[in-house]
Protein backbone atom coordinates (compact mmCIF):
# COMPACT_ATOMS: atom_id res chain seq x y z
CA UNK A 1 0.00 0.00 0.00
CA UNK A 2 1.44 3.48 -1.28
CA UNK A 3 2.25 5.70 1.72
CA UNK A 4 -0.94 8.79 1.83
CA UNK A 5 0.44 11.67 -0.04
CA UNK A 6 2.10 14.43 1.94
CA UNK A 7 -0.53 17.08 0.58
CA UNK A 8 -3.80 14.71 1.59
CA UNK A 9 -5.49 16.88 4.07
CA UNK A 10 -5.92 15.84 7.88
CA UNK A 11 -8.38 12.91 8.01
CA UNK A 12 -9.40 14.19 11.57
CA UNK A 13 -12.47 17.16 11.40
CA UNK A 14 -10.21 19.63 10.25
CA UNK A 15 -12.15 22.63 11.25
CA UNK A 16 -9.48 24.06 13.19
CA UNK A 17 -6.18 23.06 11.63
CA UNK A 18 -4.35 24.79 9.19
CA UNK A 19 -1.44 24.33 6.76
CA UNK A 20 1.94 25.86 8.34
CA UNK A 21 1.73 28.23 5.35
CA UNK A 22 -1.74 29.60 7.12
CA UNK A 23 -0.33 29.57 10.43
CA UNK A 24 2.73 31.87 9.00
CA UNK A 25 0.27 34.11 7.22
CA UNK A 26 -1.88 34.30 10.18
CA UNK A 27 0.73 35.06 12.43
CA UNK A 28 2.11 37.97 10.26
CA UNK A 29 -1.14 39.38 10.04
CA UNK A 30 -2.11 39.50 13.22
CA UNK A 31 1.51 39.95 15.12
CA UNK A 32 1.70 43.45 16.57
CA UNK A 33 3.99 44.49 14.13
CA UNK A 34 1.43 44.30 11.45
CA UNK A 35 0.89 47.98 10.69
CA UNK A 36 -2.30 48.71 11.50
CA UNK A 37 -2.09 50.81 14.50
CA UNK A 38 -3.37 48.63 17.31
CA UNK A 39 -0.96 49.76 19.82
CA UNK A 40 -2.84 53.04 19.62
CA UNK A 41 -6.21 51.48 21.15
CA UNK A 42 -7.02 50.52 24.54
CA UNK A 43 -10.62 49.62 23.61
CA UNK A 44 -11.81 51.85 26.76
CA UNK A 45 -9.30 50.08 29.00
CA UNK A 46 -6.99 53.36 29.64
CA UNK A 47 -9.98 54.99 31.54
CA UNK A 48 -10.76 51.50 33.23
CA UNK A 49 -7.29 52.05 34.76
CA UNK A 50 -7.18 55.22 35.68
CA UNK A 51 -9.83 54.38 37.59
CA UNK A 52 -8.92 51.73 39.33
CA UNK A 53 -11.13 49.37 37.82
CA UNK A 54 -8.37 47.24 36.48
CA UNK A 55 -5.67 47.11 38.61
CA UNK A 56 -3.66 43.66 38.47
CA UNK A 57 -3.83 40.05 36.47
CA UNK A 58 -6.70 38.81 37.68
CA UNK A 59 -9.05 42.17 37.05
CA UNK A 60 -7.30 42.32 33.88
CA UNK A 61 -7.87 38.47 33.14
CA UNK A 62 -11.62 39.18 34.12
CA UNK A 63 -11.90 42.23 31.78
CA UNK A 64 -10.58 40.74 28.56
CA UNK A 65 -12.33 37.42 29.24
CA UNK A 66 -15.56 38.81 29.84
CA UNK A 67 -15.25 41.13 26.40
CA UNK A 68 -14.07 37.84 24.70
CA UNK A 69 -17.09 35.51 25.92
CA UNK A 70 -20.40 38.05 26.52
CA UNK A 71 -18.98 41.36 24.98
CA UNK A 72 -17.43 43.70 21.72
CA UNK A 73 -14.96 40.33 21.45
CA UNK A 74 -17.84 37.99 21.18
CA UNK A 75 -19.52 40.25 18.52
CA UNK A 76 -16.51 40.59 16.64
CA UNK A 77 -16.25 37.00 16.27
CA UNK A 78 -19.77 36.48 14.81
CA UNK A 79 -19.06 39.64 12.15
CA UNK A 80 -16.13 37.72 11.55
CA UNK A 81 -17.41 34.38 11.02
CA UNK A 82 -20.13 35.52 8.94
CA UNK A 83 -18.28 37.81 6.97
CA UNK A 84 -15.56 34.98 6.49
CA UNK A 85 -18.48 32.86 5.00
CA UNK A 86 -20.17 35.55 3.58
CA UNK A 87 -16.33 35.87 1.49
CA UNK A 88 -15.93 32.24 1.14
CA UNK A 89 -19.23 31.93 -0.52
CA UNK A 90 -18.51 35.17 -3.07
CA UNK A 91 -21.97 36.49 -1.41
CA UNK A 92 -21.00 40.52 -2.52
CA UNK A 93 -24.43 41.07 -1.47
CA UNK A 94 -23.56 39.43 2.44
CA UNK A 95 -20.64 41.14 2.61
CA UNK A 96 -21.90 44.53 2.19
CA UNK A 97 -24.42 44.09 4.51
CA UNK A 98 -21.97 42.49 7.23
CA UNK A 99 -20.05 45.68 6.20
CA UNK A 100 -22.61 48.01 6.94
CA UNK A 101 -23.76 46.04 9.96
CA UNK A 102 -20.14 45.81 11.66
CA UNK A 103 -19.53 49.74 11.28
CA UNK A 104 -23.31 50.45 13.06
CA UNK A 105 -22.60 48.35 15.77
CA UNK A 106 -19.73 50.15 17.33
CA UNK A 107 -21.08 51.97 20.43
CA UNK A 108 -19.03 54.63 20.73
CA UNK A 109 -16.73 57.24 18.62
CA UNK A 110 -13.71 56.16 19.18
CA UNK A 111 -14.35 52.70 19.43
CA UNK A 112 -15.97 53.48 15.75
CA UNK A 113 -12.26 54.56 14.79
CA UNK A 114 -10.49 51.64 16.75
CA UNK A 115 -12.50 49.24 14.04
CA UNK A 116 -12.55 51.09 11.06
CA UNK A 117 -8.98 53.18 10.84
CA UNK A 118 -7.36 49.08 11.83
CA UNK A 119 -9.95 47.53 9.30
CA UNK A 120 -8.91 50.06 6.73
CA UNK A 121 -5.08 49.94 7.46
CA UNK A 122 -4.82 46.33 7.25
CA UNK A 123 -6.78 46.18 3.72
CA UNK A 124 -4.31 49.05 2.71
CA UNK A 125 -1.32 46.49 3.00
CA UNK A 126 -3.15 43.91 1.46
CA UNK A 127 -1.15 44.09 -1.65
CA UNK A 128 0.79 41.30 -1.70
CA UNK A 129 -2.04 38.98 -0.89
CA UNK A 130 -4.95 39.54 -3.49
CA UNK A 131 -7.88 37.57 -3.87
CA UNK A 132 -11.11 37.35 -5.12
CA UNK A 133 -12.77 37.04 -1.86
CA UNK A 134 -10.67 41.50 -1.13
CA UNK A 135 -12.02 42.11 -4.71
CA UNK A 136 -15.47 41.10 -3.77
CA UNK A 137 -15.08 43.41 -0.52
CA UNK A 138 -13.62 45.92 -1.83
CA UNK A 139 -16.22 46.13 -4.31
CA UNK A 140 -18.98 46.10 -2.45
CA UNK A 141 -17.72 47.74 1.25
CA UNK A 142 -19.76 50.98 0.99
CA UNK A 143 -17.80 52.78 3.30
CA UNK A 144 -14.34 52.26 5.43
CA UNK A 145 -14.38 48.45 6.94
CA UNK A 146 -14.07 47.52 10.32
CA UNK A 147 -11.12 45.22 11.43
CA UNK A 148 -13.28 42.09 11.86
CA UNK A 149 -14.90 42.05 8.40
CA UNK A 150 -11.02 43.00 6.90
CA UNK A 151 -9.48 40.24 8.30
CA UNK A 152 -12.47 37.39 7.57
CA UNK A 153 -12.77 38.57 3.99
CA UNK A 154 -8.42 38.32 3.86
CA UNK A 155 -8.55 34.87 5.40
CA UNK A 156 -11.18 33.39 3.65
CA UNK A 157 -9.62 34.72 0.57
CA UNK A 158 -6.52 32.67 1.53
CA UNK A 159 -8.79 29.52 2.13
CA UNK A 160 -7.37 29.95 5.81
CA UNK A 161 -9.75 27.77 8.04
CA UNK A 162 -12.39 29.87 9.86
CA UNK A 163 -11.67 28.63 13.26
CA UNK A 164 -8.16 29.24 12.62
CA UNK A 165 -8.60 32.34 11.99
CA UNK A 166 -11.09 33.64 14.60
CA UNK A 167 -8.71 32.21 17.02
CA UNK A 168 -5.58 33.80 15.45
CA UNK A 169 -7.58 37.19 15.33
CA UNK A 170 -9.29 36.61 19.15
CA UNK A 171 -5.82 36.42 20.60
CA UNK A 172 -4.31 39.19 18.84
CA UNK A 173 -7.22 40.95 20.64
CA UNK A 174 -6.40 40.11 23.99
CA UNK A 175 -2.29 40.40 22.92
CA UNK A 176 -3.38 43.61 22.35
CA UNK A 177 -5.25 45.07 25.50
CA UNK A 178 -2.57 42.89 27.73
CA UNK A 179 0.34 45.23 25.94
CA UNK A 180 -1.88 48.23 26.78
CA UNK A 181 -2.35 47.39 30.13
CA UNK A 182 1.51 46.91 30.78
CA UNK A 183 1.56 50.43 29.50
CA UNK A 184 -1.17 51.69 31.61
CA UNK A 185 -0.61 50.38 35.23
CA UNK A 186 2.08 49.10 37.34
CA UNK A 187 1.92 45.06 35.67
CA UNK A 188 5.56 43.04 35.00
CA UNK A 189 6.04 41.81 32.00
CA UNK A 190 5.28 38.21 33.70
CA UNK A 191 1.95 39.37 35.02
CA UNK A 192 1.25 40.19 31.06
CA UNK A 193 2.32 36.93 30.30
CA UNK A 194 0.77 35.29 32.74
CA UNK A 195 -2.99 37.29 32.17
CA UNK A 196 -2.62 36.08 28.38
CA UNK A 197 -2.03 32.21 29.37
CA UNK A 198 -4.69 32.49 31.39
CA UNK A 199 -7.43 33.50 28.63
CA UNK A 200 -5.63 30.88 25.64
CA UNK A 201 -8.66 28.66 26.50
CA UNK A 202 -11.13 31.36 26.93
CA UNK A 203 -9.85 32.43 22.96
CA UNK A 204 -10.08 29.03 21.72
CA UNK A 205 -13.81 28.36 23.17
CA UNK A 206 -14.97 31.59 21.93
CA UNK A 207 -13.43 30.83 18.35
CA UNK A 208 -14.98 27.91 18.45
CA UNK A 209 -18.62 28.88 19.10
CA UNK A 210 -18.10 31.67 16.72
CA UNK A 211 -17.69 29.93 14.58
CA UNK A 212 -20.84 27.98 14.63
CA UNK A 213 -22.42 31.07 15.08
CA UNK A 214 -24.90 33.44 13.03
CA UNK A 215 -25.94 36.64 13.01
CA UNK A 216 -28.36 36.18 15.78
CA UNK A 217 -26.20 35.02 18.39
CA UNK A 218 -24.53 38.74 18.70
CA UNK A 219 -24.60 40.15 21.54
CA UNK A 220 -23.00 42.27 24.54
CA UNK A 221 -23.14 42.66 28.49
CA UNK A 222 -20.15 44.39 28.72
CA UNK A 223 -21.98 48.02 29.14
CA UNK A 224 -19.63 48.85 31.50
CA UNK A 225 -17.04 48.46 29.02
CA UNK A 226 -18.68 50.71 26.67
CA UNK A 227 -19.28 53.24 28.92
CA UNK A 228 -15.33 53.24 29.76
CA UNK A 229 -14.44 54.07 25.92
CA UNK A 230 -17.58 56.86 25.88
CA UNK A 231 -15.93 57.83 29.27
CA UNK A 232 -12.36 57.83 27.54
CA UNK A 233 -13.36 60.69 25.06
CA UNK A 234 -13.30 63.13 27.83
CA UNK A 235 -10.74 61.47 30.16
CA UNK A 236 -7.83 64.60 31.20
CA UNK A 237 -4.53 63.25 29.63
CA UNK A 238 -4.83 60.30 27.47
CA UNK A 239 -1.80 58.00 25.64
CA UNK A 240 -4.37 55.99 23.39
CA UNK A 241 -6.58 56.93 21.01
CA UNK A 242 -9.76 54.59 22.32
CA UNK B 1 -58.66 36.50 15.91
CA UNK B 2 -56.57 37.37 12.94
CA UNK B 3 -54.71 34.95 11.19
CA UNK B 4 -51.10 36.22 11.63
CA UNK B 5 -51.10 35.83 14.91
CA UNK B 6 -52.46 31.96 14.57
CA UNK B 7 -49.53 31.89 11.81
CA UNK B 8 -46.88 32.71 14.06
CA UNK B 9 -48.54 30.87 17.57
CA UNK B 10 -48.14 27.64 14.70
CA UNK B 11 -44.79 28.63 13.68
CA UNK B 12 -43.83 28.40 17.58
CA UNK B 13 -45.14 24.91 17.57
CA UNK B 14 -47.45 25.79 20.67
CA UNK B 15 -50.51 22.96 20.48
CA UNK B 16 -54.01 24.81 21.15
CA UNK B 17 -54.03 24.53 24.78
CA UNK B 18 -51.00 26.69 25.18
CA UNK B 19 -52.02 28.92 22.87
CA UNK B 20 -55.12 29.98 24.44
CA UNK B 21 -52.55 31.00 27.33
CA UNK B 22 -50.14 33.32 25.49
CA UNK B 23 -50.91 37.26 25.36
CA UNK B 24 -50.68 38.39 21.87
CA UNK B 25 -52.03 41.95 20.53
CA UNK B 26 -50.32 44.64 17.76
CA UNK B 27 -50.98 47.90 17.86
CA UNK B 28 -50.38 50.29 14.83
CA UNK B 29 -50.71 54.28 14.87
CA UNK B 30 -49.60 56.56 13.10
CA UNK B 31 -49.88 60.86 12.77
CA UNK B 32 -49.50 63.34 10.08
CA UNK B 33 -49.62 67.07 9.98
CA UNK B 34 -52.46 68.96 9.04
CA UNK B 35 -51.93 73.03 9.18
CA UNK B 36 -48.93 73.36 10.99
CA UNK B 37 -50.60 70.64 13.83
CA UNK B 38 -49.31 66.69 14.52
CA UNK B 39 -52.93 64.75 14.41
CA UNK B 40 -53.87 61.42 14.43
CA UNK B 41 -54.11 59.63 10.92
CA UNK B 42 -54.45 56.06 11.85
CA UNK B 43 -55.02 53.57 15.22
CA UNK B 44 -55.56 50.04 14.96
CA UNK B 45 -55.71 47.87 18.69
CA UNK B 46 -55.46 44.26 18.91
CA UNK B 47 -55.23 41.70 21.35
CA UNK B 48 -53.53 42.71 24.92
CA UNK B 49 -51.87 46.07 23.08
CA UNK B 50 -54.04 48.85 23.85
CA UNK B 51 -53.14 52.61 22.79
CA UNK B 52 -54.61 55.77 24.77
CA UNK B 53 -54.41 59.71 23.73
CA UNK B 54 -54.67 61.88 26.71
CA UNK B 55 -55.03 65.20 26.02
CA UNK B 56 -52.16 67.46 26.01
CA UNK B 57 -51.36 71.07 26.29
CA UNK B 58 -51.95 73.29 23.62
CA UNK B 59 -49.09 73.78 21.08
CA UNK B 60 -47.63 70.44 22.58
CA UNK B 61 -46.45 67.20 20.75
CA UNK B 62 -49.74 64.31 20.84
CA UNK B 63 -48.69 61.46 23.11
CA UNK B 64 -49.72 58.27 22.50
CA UNK B 65 -49.65 55.88 25.66
CA UNK B 66 -48.82 52.16 25.39
CA UNK B 67 -50.53 49.61 27.96
CA UNK B 68 -50.28 46.05 27.96
CA UNK B 69 -53.79 45.01 28.99
CA UNK B 70 -52.52 41.73 29.98
CA UNK B 71 -50.74 43.06 32.82
CA UNK B 72 -47.21 42.07 32.16
CA UNK B 73 -45.42 39.14 29.82
CA UNK B 74 -43.90 35.54 30.19
CA UNK B 75 -42.78 33.45 27.97
CA UNK B 76 -44.35 33.20 24.40
CA UNK B 77 -46.10 36.27 24.32
CA UNK B 78 -45.69 38.18 21.77
CA UNK B 79 -46.50 42.11 21.94
CA UNK B 80 -46.11 44.36 18.65
CA UNK B 81 -46.39 48.08 18.00
CA UNK B 82 -46.16 49.71 14.89
CA UNK B 83 -45.65 53.79 14.46
CA UNK B 84 -45.35 56.19 12.49
CA UNK B 85 -44.99 60.18 12.01
CA UNK B 86 -45.40 61.92 8.71
CA UNK B 87 -43.35 64.17 7.29
CA UNK B 88 -42.78 67.59 9.47
CA UNK B 89 -44.66 65.76 12.87
CA UNK B 90 -43.69 65.67 16.21
CA UNK B 91 -45.30 62.89 18.68
CA UNK B 92 -43.97 61.32 21.65
CA UNK B 93 -44.78 57.56 22.81
CA UNK B 94 -44.15 56.18 26.21
CA UNK B 95 -45.82 53.29 28.00
CA UNK B 96 -48.48 53.55 31.24
CA UNK B 97 -46.18 51.80 33.39
CA UNK B 98 -43.00 49.82 33.74
CA UNK B 99 -42.99 46.69 31.61
CA UNK B 100 -43.44 43.59 33.64
CA UNK B 101 -41.77 39.58 32.50
CA UNK B 102 -42.67 37.39 34.85
CA UNK B 103 -40.79 33.69 35.00
CA UNK B 104 -40.97 32.25 31.37
CA UNK B 105 -42.01 28.43 31.58
CA UNK B 106 -40.47 27.63 27.98
CA UNK B 107 -39.41 30.17 25.19
CA UNK B 108 -39.11 33.83 25.45
CA UNK B 109 -41.44 36.76 25.62
CA UNK B 110 -41.18 39.18 22.32
CA UNK B 111 -42.20 42.40 21.95
CA UNK B 112 -41.80 44.23 18.37
CA UNK B 113 -41.61 47.77 17.81
CA UNK B 114 -41.20 49.09 14.55
CA UNK B 115 -40.85 53.04 14.00
CA UNK B 116 -41.35 54.99 10.92
CA UNK B 117 -40.42 58.87 10.90
CA UNK B 118 -40.56 61.04 7.66
CA UNK B 119 -38.63 64.01 6.59
CA UNK B 120 -38.57 67.02 8.85
CA UNK B 121 -40.33 64.85 11.49
CA UNK B 122 -39.45 64.13 15.11
CA UNK B 123 -40.12 61.16 17.30
CA UNK B 124 -39.60 60.50 20.65
CA UNK B 125 -40.25 56.65 22.10
CA UNK B 126 -39.61 57.05 25.86
CA UNK B 127 -41.01 53.47 27.09
CA UNK B 128 -40.67 52.99 30.61
CA UNK B 129 -38.30 50.75 32.38
CA UNK B 130 -38.87 47.01 32.05
CA UNK B 131 -38.73 44.82 34.79
CA UNK B 132 -37.38 41.37 34.62
CA UNK B 133 -38.61 38.78 36.78
CA UNK B 134 -36.29 35.89 38.01
CA UNK B 135 -36.43 33.16 34.94
CA UNK B 136 -37.72 35.78 32.81
CA UNK B 137 -37.20 35.34 29.36
CA UNK B 138 -37.67 38.44 26.82
CA UNK B 139 -36.47 39.49 22.76
CA UNK B 140 -36.71 42.95 22.74
CA UNK B 141 -36.21 44.69 19.26
CA UNK B 142 -36.55 48.08 17.76
CA UNK B 143 -36.72 48.71 14.49
CA UNK B 144 -36.49 52.51 12.77
CA UNK B 145 -36.54 53.72 9.48
CA UNK B 146 -35.58 57.74 9.10
CA UNK B 147 -36.11 59.51 6.12
CA UNK B 148 -34.02 62.41 5.25
CA UNK B 149 -33.22 64.84 8.28
CA UNK B 150 -35.69 63.26 10.50
CA UNK B 151 -34.82 62.96 14.61
CA UNK B 152 -35.37 60.28 16.57
CA UNK B 153 -34.76 60.13 20.15
CA UNK B 154 -35.25 56.37 21.98
CA UNK B 155 -34.64 54.78 25.00
CA UNK B 156 -35.01 51.16 25.94
CA UNK B 157 -33.89 49.95 29.46
CA UNK B 158 -34.31 47.31 31.83
CA UNK B 159 -34.09 46.25 35.73
CA UNK B 160 -33.19 43.07 36.57
CA UNK B 161 -35.07 41.96 39.40
CA UNK B 162 -37.04 44.34 41.98
CA UNK B 163 -34.24 44.87 44.33
CA UNK B 164 -36.31 46.26 46.96
CA UNK B 165 -38.08 43.67 47.22
CA UNK B 166 -34.78 41.27 47.31
CA UNK B 167 -35.07 39.77 44.37
CA UNK B 168 -32.68 38.72 41.80
CA UNK B 169 -32.55 37.08 38.36
CA UNK B 170 -30.30 34.45 39.04
CA UNK B 171 -31.23 32.97 35.46
CA UNK B 172 -32.95 34.09 32.61
CA UNK B 173 -32.36 35.65 29.65
CA UNK B 174 -32.57 38.92 27.86
CA UNK B 175 -32.07 40.18 24.20
CA UNK B 176 -31.90 43.52 23.11
CA UNK B 177 -31.21 44.52 19.38
CA UNK B 178 -31.68 47.59 17.95
CA UNK B 179 -31.42 48.48 13.97
CA UNK B 180 -32.14 52.12 12.68
CA UNK B 181 -31.75 52.98 9.56
CA UNK B 182 -31.69 56.43 8.10
CA UNK B 183 -32.48 56.57 4.03
CA UNK B 184 -32.24 52.96 4.28
CA UNK B 185 -28.80 53.24 5.72
CA UNK B 186 -28.04 51.43 8.62
CA UNK B 187 -27.23 54.80 11.02
CA UNK B 188 -27.19 52.59 14.78
CA UNK B 189 -27.56 48.64 15.25
CA UNK B 190 -26.99 47.20 18.79
CA UNK B 191 -27.32 43.97 20.59
CA UNK B 192 -27.46 43.61 24.10
CA UNK B 193 -27.44 39.96 25.38
CA UNK B 194 -27.70 38.51 29.16
CA UNK B 195 -28.21 34.79 28.91
CA UNK B 196 -28.08 31.93 32.27
CA UNK B 197 -26.69 33.25 35.87
CA UNK B 198 -27.37 37.17 34.94
CA UNK B 199 -27.42 37.75 38.92
CA UNK B 200 -23.79 36.47 38.84
CA UNK B 201 -23.06 38.33 35.40
CA UNK B 202 -23.67 41.51 36.50
CA UNK B 203 -21.29 41.97 39.45
CA UNK B 204 -18.60 41.81 37.12
CA UNK B 205 -16.63 44.91 36.19
CA UNK B 206 -17.15 45.36 32.73
CA UNK B 207 -20.54 44.16 32.44
CA UNK B 208 -22.63 46.51 35.07
CA UNK B 209 -20.09 45.89 38.14
CA UNK B 210 -23.19 44.89 40.21
CA UNK B 211 -26.05 47.48 39.42
CA UNK B 212 -29.02 46.06 38.49
CA UNK B 213 -30.62 48.07 35.59
CA UNK B 214 -29.14 49.74 32.67
CA UNK B 215 -30.42 51.73 29.69
CA UNK B 216 -28.92 52.77 26.10
CA UNK B 217 -30.33 56.32 24.86
CA UNK B 218 -30.01 57.36 21.51
CA UNK B 219 -30.33 60.63 19.61
CA UNK B 220 -30.03 60.66 15.88
CA UNK B 221 -30.31 63.97 14.20
CA UNK B 222 -27.76 66.57 12.37
CA UNK B 223 -27.79 68.13 15.41
CA UNK B 224 -26.43 65.28 18.05
CA UNK B 225 -23.47 66.21 18.61
CA UNK B 226 -24.37 69.64 19.44
CA UNK B 227 -26.46 67.40 22.56
CA UNK B 228 -23.54 65.25 23.55
CA UNK B 229 -21.88 67.77 26.38
CA UNK B 230 -25.49 68.32 28.25
CA UNK B 231 -26.08 65.03 28.37
CA UNK B 232 -22.56 64.02 29.67
CA UNK B 233 -23.66 66.17 33.03
CA UNK B 234 -26.60 65.04 33.06
CA UNK B 235 -25.57 61.51 33.00
CA UNK B 236 -22.77 62.08 36.03
CA UNK B 237 -21.56 59.02 37.24
CA UNK B 238 -24.07 56.59 36.27
CA UNK B 239 -22.91 56.62 32.46
CA UNK B 240 -21.08 57.95 29.43
CA UNK B 241 -22.06 59.15 26.29
CA UNK B 242 -20.73 59.62 22.46
CA UNK B 243 -22.03 61.85 19.60
CA UNK B 244 -20.66 60.99 15.73
CA UNK B 245 -21.76 61.14 12.62
CA UNK B 246 -25.71 62.17 13.52
CA UNK B 247 -26.09 60.14 16.31
CA UNK B 248 -25.77 60.73 20.07
CA UNK B 249 -25.41 57.45 21.90
CA UNK B 250 -25.13 56.81 25.87
CA UNK B 251 -25.30 53.84 28.11
CA UNK B 252 -26.18 53.95 31.33
CA UNK B 253 -25.62 51.53 34.41
CA UNK B 254 -27.27 51.75 37.85
CA UNK B 255 -27.63 50.26 40.57
CA UNK B 256 -31.06 49.68 41.11
CA UNK B 257 -34.55 50.80 39.01
CA UNK B 258 -35.01 53.80 41.61
CA UNK B 259 -30.99 55.38 40.43
CA UNK B 260 -32.28 54.45 37.14
CA UNK B 261 -35.54 56.64 36.71
CA UNK B 262 -33.65 59.73 38.06
CA UNK B 263 -30.88 59.88 35.82
CA UNK B 264 -33.37 58.50 32.79
CA UNK B 265 -35.78 61.73 33.75
CA UNK B 266 -32.30 64.04 33.70
CA UNK B 267 -31.59 63.10 30.83
CA UNK B 268 -34.53 62.16 28.84
CA UNK B 269 -35.73 66.06 29.93
CA UNK B 270 -33.02 67.26 28.33
CA UNK B 271 -33.02 65.34 24.58
CA UNK B 272 -36.40 65.22 24.91
CA UNK B 273 -36.80 69.15 24.21
CA UNK B 274 -40.67 68.99 25.45
CA UNK B 275 -41.47 68.42 29.16
CA UNK B 276 -41.40 64.71 29.64
CA UNK B 277 -44.76 62.22 29.76
CA UNK B 278 -46.23 62.64 33.24
CA UNK B 279 -46.14 58.95 33.44
CA UNK B 280 -42.35 59.34 34.06
CA UNK B 281 -43.11 61.07 36.83
CA UNK B 282 -44.97 58.94 38.86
Amino acid sequence: MAEPSRLAPPLEDDAGTLRNGDLVTLMHWLSPAFPVGAFAYSHGLEWAAREGVITDRESLGQWIGDLLQHGSGWNDAVLFAESHRAAAARDGEGLAALAELARAMAPSKERALETLAQGEAFLAHMAPWPSAALGLLAENAGGPVAYPVAVAAATAGRGIALEAALSAYLQAFAVNLVAAALRLMPLGQSEGVAALAGLCDIVLAVARRAARSGLNDLGSATMASDIAAMAHETQYSRVFRS
Amino acid sequence: MTMPFAAISSFEGAGPGQHMQRAQGHSRIAFRTESGQTRLANLFQEGACKIRLPKTEAGAPPLAVLINSAGGLTGGDRLSVEAQVGEGGHAVITSQACERVYRSAGGAAHFDASIKVGPGARLDWLPQETILFDHARLARRLTADLAGNARLLAVESVIFGRTSMGESVTQGSFCDRWRIRRDGRLLFADDVRFNGPIAELLGHASVLAGGCAMATVLYAGEDAEEHAGGLRAALGEAGAASAWEGKLVARIAAADGQALRAVLVKALGLLSGTPLPRMWHC
